[in-house]
């Protein structure tokens, strides 16, 4: 992995996000206070379990908070400078696609049933190429090309349904590139793929990562994803990340009880093992969160300070984990 | 709790047999493929699998492994008796469970059940928790109405849930207690064999060993034997006695996981291992990035069906399947690497 340079300013920096929703049961705080950087060319991991928040900061980054219920209450967002809660309509629509784009989960339902291939290629870039059709369609075909996807010029003339799943996944990456972007938001984009067509699109993802130098956010589940694909990992929780570190020193020395207990639970596949730890409960409902620490009520290492929501606590330089055992004040057992 | 005894004292069981539990010899199944609108005409087949054995001894599991359309679920739905098979057959304590007698065939459906992956489609919303572990009782054996209820709070009990529970409905669990409920219901015939189609893939990742658990704890307590299906191979390294890794409907490796995982011989399982992503990162593992993707099962490619993606194919290999080879104790591979004819051309 090659190291980033962080010197310079972020390409994308999220100050203190809040995004609430306001349900009839009342606030659910789906993204509670979260802050990253991104610098170009940087691989960010966001792991969560459904329901943490994790998709929802992407979609708070890309201002497409589903509305009336949703609200961003508070934090900045800044890319390249400008604030992207105060943008308006028309600047965001610039700005998504060929500044920020995102790659969703499901290629099924991210592309539209009726359109070729082609066509819907081409919408996106037309957004910013005027000219004459067959240009385009040859652009399009380039793009294919970019993405591995075999005889371009034919496939312009697909529909979604006469192709494979990670043929489809590639289309959506395709647009997702189409116009250039200097950050990739990757949600989740292997989960319905089988595992050796997951393997090709991981690689793909790197080589596109590689030529254009975009950023990546990669949101996931998965934490072997994480150990390959990113550069700097935030494990969320409930809303909040409970711990930030680079892919290594996370890895090597996971501090929060959370990322902890959690690295624990998933079996390897290189060793045999009679019995695994497995965390105990169900992670917690957003609009019914106990008043300190989220994980508390699960937590192996819980005490009385839990019931106030931890600072957060520098490990090493890079590292940090909101957890109060870091405090000093409770000597840590293991 | 429900102590061992009592559920091995399965309908029907005839105590002299010693073999597998359940068997399945040279199983395929072919799902026709139609055309036309009014004169149905057959163009073709889909072999969803193609001549497979397996053994599931009692007490042990056996998985399947392999990507979407390989026919691992398809040869759990044999062992369900929702199909028949194209050619082949199914044993159940060494008898045909397609010649059973109407009575036997009862009993061997009480003893097979399955958990699905997805829990929050498995279980019927509308039907309150005590009726959902109930309805496969009152279906299979005659219980007054205070046994049953004594039978669902033990079922509640030793999948990890409360008797309180009993009163509520599908939706005001979650994920994982639904599956537990799920296994409850399946766990309510006194099975002898459970059928698992990616039980806990839908479940959120810090819940999935809780699951994993329960079923290892189960299956040491009443002797159950499972047919794991899953498509994430450390949990079934972490689950398993056997594995069968299949392609494009066959049984490509089978063994015991430590060999299949720790020495692949199939290509196809190299490239699914290199595929499985390393849990640290600074684990190398060997990178196959294999061609394309699975071809479909209507048109599979001649001889050896791994060979348009295969990285090491022989010219042999387009031309017949190769023969199942013993490459050590237990661990046997299909695969022209490790028979005379392949290693005479290589």
């Amino acid at each position: 992995m090659a190291k980033i340079d962080r010197s310079g300013e972020p390409l994308l920096s999220v100050q203190d996000l809040r995004t609430y929703f306001y349900t009839r049961s009342g606030v659910v705080k789906a993204v509670d206070g979260i802050s990253f950087d991104l610098h170009p060319g940087e691989t960010l991991g966001i792991v969560g379990e459904s329901g943490s928040g994790k998709s929802m900061t992407a979609w708070s980054i890309l201002g497409l908070v589903p509305q009336p219920a949703g609200k961003i209450v508070g934090g900045k967002i800044f890319f390249k400078g400008q604030d992207l809660l105060e943008a308006s309509p028309s600047e965001m629509r610039q700005i998504r696609g060929s500044g920020i784009s995102m790659v969703m989960q499901d290629p099924l339902t991210s592309l539209n049933p009726v359109f070729t291939i082609g066509s819907q290629v081409i919408e996106s870039l037309r957004m910013e190429n005027k000219g004459p059709a067959a240009k385009l369609r040859e652009m399009a075909a380039a793009l294919l090309a970019k993405v591995s996807i075999p005889s371009p010029e034919t496939r312009l003339h697909a529909y979604p349904h006469e192709m494979s799943g990670g043929m489809r996944q590639r289309v959506v990456g395709a647009i997702a590139i189409s116009r250039s972007p200097s950050v990739l938001i990757a949600d989740e984009p292997t989960t319905s793929l089988d595992a050796t067509v997951q393997l090709q699109y991981l690689k793909l993802l790197k080589e596109i990562q590689e030529t254009t130098g975009a950023a990546i956010i990669f949101i996931t589940h998965d934490l072997g994803i994480v150990a390959n694909m990113c550069d700097r990992v935030g494990v969320m929780y409930a809303g909040k990340f409970v711990e930030q570190a680079d892919v290594l020193p996370l890895f090597d020395n996971p501090s929060h009880p959370y990322t902890q207990a959690l690295m624990r639970s998933v079996p390897d596949l290189e060793v045999d093992v009679a019995h695994l730890p497995s965390i105990e409960g169900q992670p917690p409902s957003l609009d019914d969160l106990p008043p300190g620490c989220a994980f508390a009520p699960r937590c192996e290492h819980a005490f009385d300070k839990c019931d106030t929501y931890p600072d957060t606590f520098t490990i090493a330089e890079g590292h940090t984990s909101n957890c109060w055992r870091h405090s000093g004040d409770y000597s840590v057992a293991d | 709790m429900t102590t061992p005894s009592q559920i091995n004292a399965a309908p029907g069981s005839d105590s002299s047999y010693e073999g597998p539990l359940a068997h399945i010899e040279n199983l395929k199944k072919y799902y026709p493929v139609t055309q036309g609108m009014i004169v149905r005409k057959n163009v073709g087949y889909v072999k969803a699998i193609d001549g497979v054995s397996i053994d599931i001894p009692k007490g042990q599991t056996y998985s399947l492994v392999g990507e979407s359309g390989c026919g691992k679920t398809t040869t759990a739905r044999m062992f369900l008796m929702v199909e028949k098979p194209t050619a082949g057959q199914v044993f159940f304590r060494g008898k045909d469970i397609h010649k059973l007698s109407r009575k036997e065939t009862a009993d061997y459906r009480a003893s097979v059940q399955a958990v699905f992956q997805d829990p929050w489609s498995s279980l019927n919303p509308r039907m309150r928790v005590d009726s959902l572990i109930a309805e496969p009782l009152v279906t299979h054996q005659h219980l007054s109405r205070t046994e049953l209820k004594k039978r669902v709070h033990e079922l509640l009990e030793t999948v990890g849930l409360r008797s309180f529970h009993a009163e509520r409905y599908p939706h005001e669990f979650s994920g994982g207690q639904r599956q537990r409920i799920a296994i409850a219901r399946a766990l309510s015939t006194q099975p002898e064999l459970m059928i698992l189609d990616e039980p806990v893939s839908a479940l959120d990742v810090s819940i999935r060993a809780q699951i994993l658990n329960l079923l290892k704890e189960l299956q040491q307590n009443f002797s159950l034997s499972y047919l794991l299906i899953a498509h994430n191979l450390a949990t079934v390294r972490y689950m398993s006695h056997q594995v069968g890794v299949m392609y494009l409907g066959k049984l490509v490796e089978e063994g015991p996981p430590s060999a299949v995982f720790g020495d692949p011989k199939h290509p196809y399982t190299k490239a699914l291992i290199s595929a499985a992503l390393p849990a640290h990162p600074t684990n190398d593992r060997e990178e196959i990035v294999l061609r394309g993707e699975v071809p479909s099962p209507i048109n599979p490619p001649s001889g050896c069906t791994f060979h348009t993606r295969c990285p090491v194919a022989m010219d042999i290999c387009s031309t017949v399947y190769p023969e199942r080879r013993e490459v050590a104790e237990g661990h046997r591979t299909s695969c022209y690497l490790y028979t005379e004819t392949g290693t005479a051309s290589a």
